[in-house]
């Protein structure tokens, strides 16, 4: 992971304001925090660029799909690893893929709207990848807590849209 | 919880928009699906007082100063699960923990700034909530990929 490049408090505050709602405009922002729209502009282009924000839309949990959360924790031999991870990532539904050193070296999540979309995806899938040798799942039944704000930023392959 | 509510085909392009870029604003989202801003903008404020929708900015865990990141699972012993999770959620460095199925009670992630910070959490914090029998850590060495547009969303204050 990277370490935490050089933000200031001016960068903190832009994040926890576009935090809890990405579509107020510059100019606004610019009045909240006493700057120019110009800085506000300025800063967000560079948050952007170096990867620290992205800007998406969250979708309710428990709308009409009725997704459920599921982890899917993998051993895999370790010279295989980041390869098996890799191939893990680009499976349909997966949303996250850690490495990890444990009791399993690979944890994966996935919103499922049914079991048989895990079966598929953890016992078929994942389990038939050359270097795996064990999978177990466990999904979630209850969220105490869970903080959507935060995640891997990821270089996108299309472009940012300019305002 | 909400009541059903059902997303039709407009609010599904408008979401579709949103994901690809959230600072898009009502007049180029419009243009982009044939629409008028007024649609889009009323779609988008019915989604979210509807609480279906969050349109934010994500950050990534190192803006945070976050450089290590665990995976605990934990066992529960003597005491309902679900209460030891929401002592557990009351924790700042946790950042999502869920009841589950299998052979731990609770899965939690957990975000640090260092090791140094890994005592205080373990000794100061977990230490006082009563009902852990066992923690299961597992440390997080790469993040090949995360990313939630599905997540439980919490009213606006």
């Amino acid at each position: 992971m990277a370490t935490n490049p050089n933000l200031d408090q001016l960068d903190i505050q832009l994040i926890d304001l576009l935090a809890r709602d990405a579509r107020v405009s510059n100019r606004k922002i610019a009045v909240e925090l006493g700057v120019t729209e110009g800085t506000v502009r300025g800063r967000i282009k560079r948050l952007q660029q170096d990867g620290l924000i992205a800007f998406t839309a969250i979708t309710g949990f428990e709308m009409g799909t009725r997704a459920r959360l599921a982890f899917i924790n993998v051993q895999a031999n370790a010279d295989k690893v980041r390869e098996v991870a890799a191939q893990i990532a680009d499976l349909p539904s997966i949303n996250a893929v850690l490495i990890t050193m444990g009791q399993f070296n690979i944890t994966a999540m996935c919103l499922i709207d049914e079991l048989d979309t895990l079966v598929e995806i953890a016992s078929d899938r994942i389990l038939s990848l050359s270097g795996v040798h064990h999978v177990e799942t466990s999904i979630a039944v209850k969220t105490a807590k869970y903080n959507s704000r935060m995640a891997k930023i990821t270089p996108r392959t299309d472009p940012i849209d300019e305002d | 919880m909400t009541q059903p509510f059902a997303f039709d085909a407009t609010d599904t392009n408008i979401v579709e928009q949103l994901r690809k870029n959230g600072r898009a604003n009502n007049q180029q989202i419009a243009e982009k699906l044939g629409l008028t801003a007024t649609t889009v903008s009323t779609r988008i404020k019915r989604l979210e007082d509807a609480n279906q929708l969050r349109v934010v900015a994500v950050s990534d865990f190192a803006a945070h100063g976050f450089n290590v990141l665990l995976r605990i699972s934990v066992t529960v012993d003597g005491r309902p699960a679900s209460e030891v999770a929401q002592e557990l959620a009351e924790l700042d460095e946790v950042f999502a923990v869920h009841l589950v199925t299998g052979r731990y009670d609770i899965d939690m992630l957990v975000a640090l700034r260092d090791f140094d910070d890994l005592s205080h959490f373990l000794l100061d914090e977990l230490s006082g909530i009563r009902g852990i029998r066992t923690l299961t850590p597992a440390i997080v060495v790469d993040i090949i990929k995360y990313a939630f547009d599905v997540a439980p969303i919490e009213s606006r204050d």
